[in-house]
């Protein structure tokens, strides 16, 4: 006590504890980097270990619940540790595991592949894709390779991926790819087979067929006189047959053709253009004693050809499926409305036009089938026809990003509601 | 009155070539030439005729024809400056929109489907022969 420390001695001490207080904190900074795990403090009993707990525990933890599995070789490449998620890929044990060389659990055919992989770990930091054995089968797996530095010498960590379900994923798309591929190419070929086959069937029928035509014109134009009654009908049966064949063929060509692109849009009347066509519907017009309002309809762009034949299409039928007692009454007309894109969630605007009539009407549960190619409602002893006219309809509709339906009563009439783009798009 | 038109077929049906021959028989403002048989005859009938006014007026090819098409022919002979005034149609069974936007294209004055009835035959000629006048007048 009183004991005076000189002013040197001060300034010594000073100095030893700035020393301390320096190495105290960057100890403190090594641990909150987390550079050291544990610490060697000496104390009363010599050197003691003091191990970080709390920050051991966590890594521990995360590395036994992730689902990657981990690995730490030494520099023999014996396994030192190994997480659960290592064992589940291996299926097999850790205890199994550890002090194992990883190589035993490496197949031979990817040895090189593993000695390479390896080699270059230590190195720098690499990932690779490999096969381990798990019992009698192969584990696709990526290791992800990275050399560590410690104080009782140096370690590979390995991070191991399992690929198995990414690779049957891979596998799997590649396979449905593979297949929707080749379905389309048999879809393509078999729909120009169909074409083709359209084409050549309806010119190489009509050659026979225009044959059996003059032929029996013949007969009945300068040989009538020499057939008997019967024969007369015989042959005007001939030539009806004929007839009736020679527009099925006609109609089969026009439907195959449509499956060939032609996108020939432009923007029409409609209003002109359905004129245009009760010109020459005026002859069965005037016969049935039919009347046709046409109320405004929007200039639409539209392939002209082929939308005139859907309205002659359905015109033609709403004369020809009229009552026997009450004359036809026809009526169009049409309102704007917006559909949303079917695939592109946008507004299209749209126009959809009515077809109705009063005449004989169907049964709706047919509604979907008369859309059908050769499907006929009626015996072509009643209604005469090909049974292609909805079917063409149809298809042109669809061609025009467009959609038709159809309700209809027994007795009361038939209406068909087109709805189609106003504005095609430009390239599609 | 003009001189009857003088008409070169060609084609390689026997029986429309009898039918062609029979429909015009008796009208007296055509000719039929001697019927060929595909398109290398036309060629050949017109390479041995010599005088100029001997050509035919008019020159109808069927489509279907075996080592020439029709199509092949009319390209030739509007290709050659001695026959590409001579006004050709080209006809077939079935004559669609493609064989008629193609001939009209290389120079066709005509694409028609072959006609059924006599009627049709008399009509065909009187459509031909009408509106050849027309361009002679002009």
């Amino acid at each position: 006590m009183g004991q005076v420390k000189e002013y040197r001695d001060l300034v010594q001490e000073n100095e030893t504890l700035r020393q301390q207080l320096n190495e105290a904190n960057d100890t403190i900074d090594a641990i909150r980097n987390g550079e050291i795990d544990a610490l060697v403090v000496e104390g009363k009993n010599g050197h003691e270990l003091y191990t970080l707990n709390s920050a051991d525990r966590t890594y521990r933890s995360f590395i036994e619940q992730m689902s990657e599995g981990a690995v730490t070789l030494n520099a023999e490449g014996i396994i030192v540790y190994c997480n659960s998620s290592f064992a589940n890929i291996l299926d097999t044990p850790s205890r199994d595991i550890i002090s194992h060389p990883l190589v035993e659990f490496i197949p031979e055919s990817d040895g090189k592949n593993y000695d390479d992989l390896i080699f270059l770990g230590w190195q720098q930091e690499i990932k690779g894709e490999i096969s381990l054995k798990k019992k009698a089968t192969l584990v696709p797996v990526q290791l992800s390779i990275t050399s560590l530095k410690m104080d009782e010498g140096v370690a590979l960590s390995i991070i191991v991926t399992d690929l198995t379900s990414q690779k049957q994923i891979l596998n799997a798309l590649k396979s449905n790819n593979e297949q929707l591929e080749m379905m389309n190419k048999q879809l393509e070929s078999s729909n120009h087979d169909l074409q083709q086959f359209a084409s050549v069937a309806s010119h190489d029928l009509q050659e026979p067929l225009r044959k059996i035509q003059v032929f029996s014109h013949l007969l009945k134009d300068k040989f009538a006189h020499e057939l008997s009654d019967i024969s007369s009908v015989y042959l005007g049966k001939i030539v009806h047959a004929a007839n009736r064949m020679k527009v099925l063929i006609i109609d089969i060509l026009n439907y195959s053709r449509l499956s060939s692109n032609d996108r020939n849009y432009v923007l029409t009347d409609i209003n002109a253009m359905i004129n245009e066509l009760l010109l020459d519907l005026e002859l069965i017009t005037k016969e049935k004693n039919a009347v046709i309002r046409v109320h405004e309809l929007p200039h639409m762009q539209i392939n002209p050809g082929q939308m005139r034949q859907v309205f002659q299409n359905l015109i033609s039928n709403a004369l020809k499926f009229c009552k026997r007692e009450v004359p036809p009454f026809i009526e169009i007309y049409s309102r704007i409305v917006t559909v949303k894109h079917p695939v592109l969630d946008y507004d299209v605007r749209c126009c959809n036009i009515h077809i109705k009539d009063n005449g004989i009407g169907f049964d709706e549960k047919f509604s979907k089938n008369i859309f059908n190619l050769f499907e006929k409602l009626h015996s072509k002893d009643d209604y005469d026809g090909s049974g292609i006219g909805l079917a063409i309809t149809k298809k042109i509709v669809e061609k025009h990003n467009g959609q038709i339906s159809v309700h209809s009563k027994m007795g009361i009439g038939t209406e068909f509601i087109l709805t189609l783009p106003i504005d095609q798009e430009p390239n599609e | 009155m003009n001189k009857r038109k003088k008409i070169l077929l060609a084609d390689d049906d026997i029986d429309d070539r009898i039918l062609f021959e029979s429909a015009y028989r008796n009208r007296n403002d055509i000719i039929v030439l001697p019927i060929a048989i595909n398109g290398v005859e036309v060629i050949q009938r017109l390479e041995s005729t010599l005088a100029p006014e001997n050509l035919p007026d008019l020159i109808i090819l069927d489509q279907n024809m075996p080592k020439m098409t029709g199509k092949q022919t009319l390209s030739l002979l509007k290709a050659d400056q001695r026959y590409a005034h001579i006004p050709v149609c080209v006809c077939s069974t079935y004559a669609d929109h493609h064989l008629t936007v193609d001939c009209l294209k290389l120079g066709a004055y005509k694409v028609f489907s072959k006609p059924i009835t006599d009627e049709e035959y008399q009509k065909m000629m009187n459509d031909f022969l009408g509106d050849l006048a027309v361009e002679i007048a002009h």
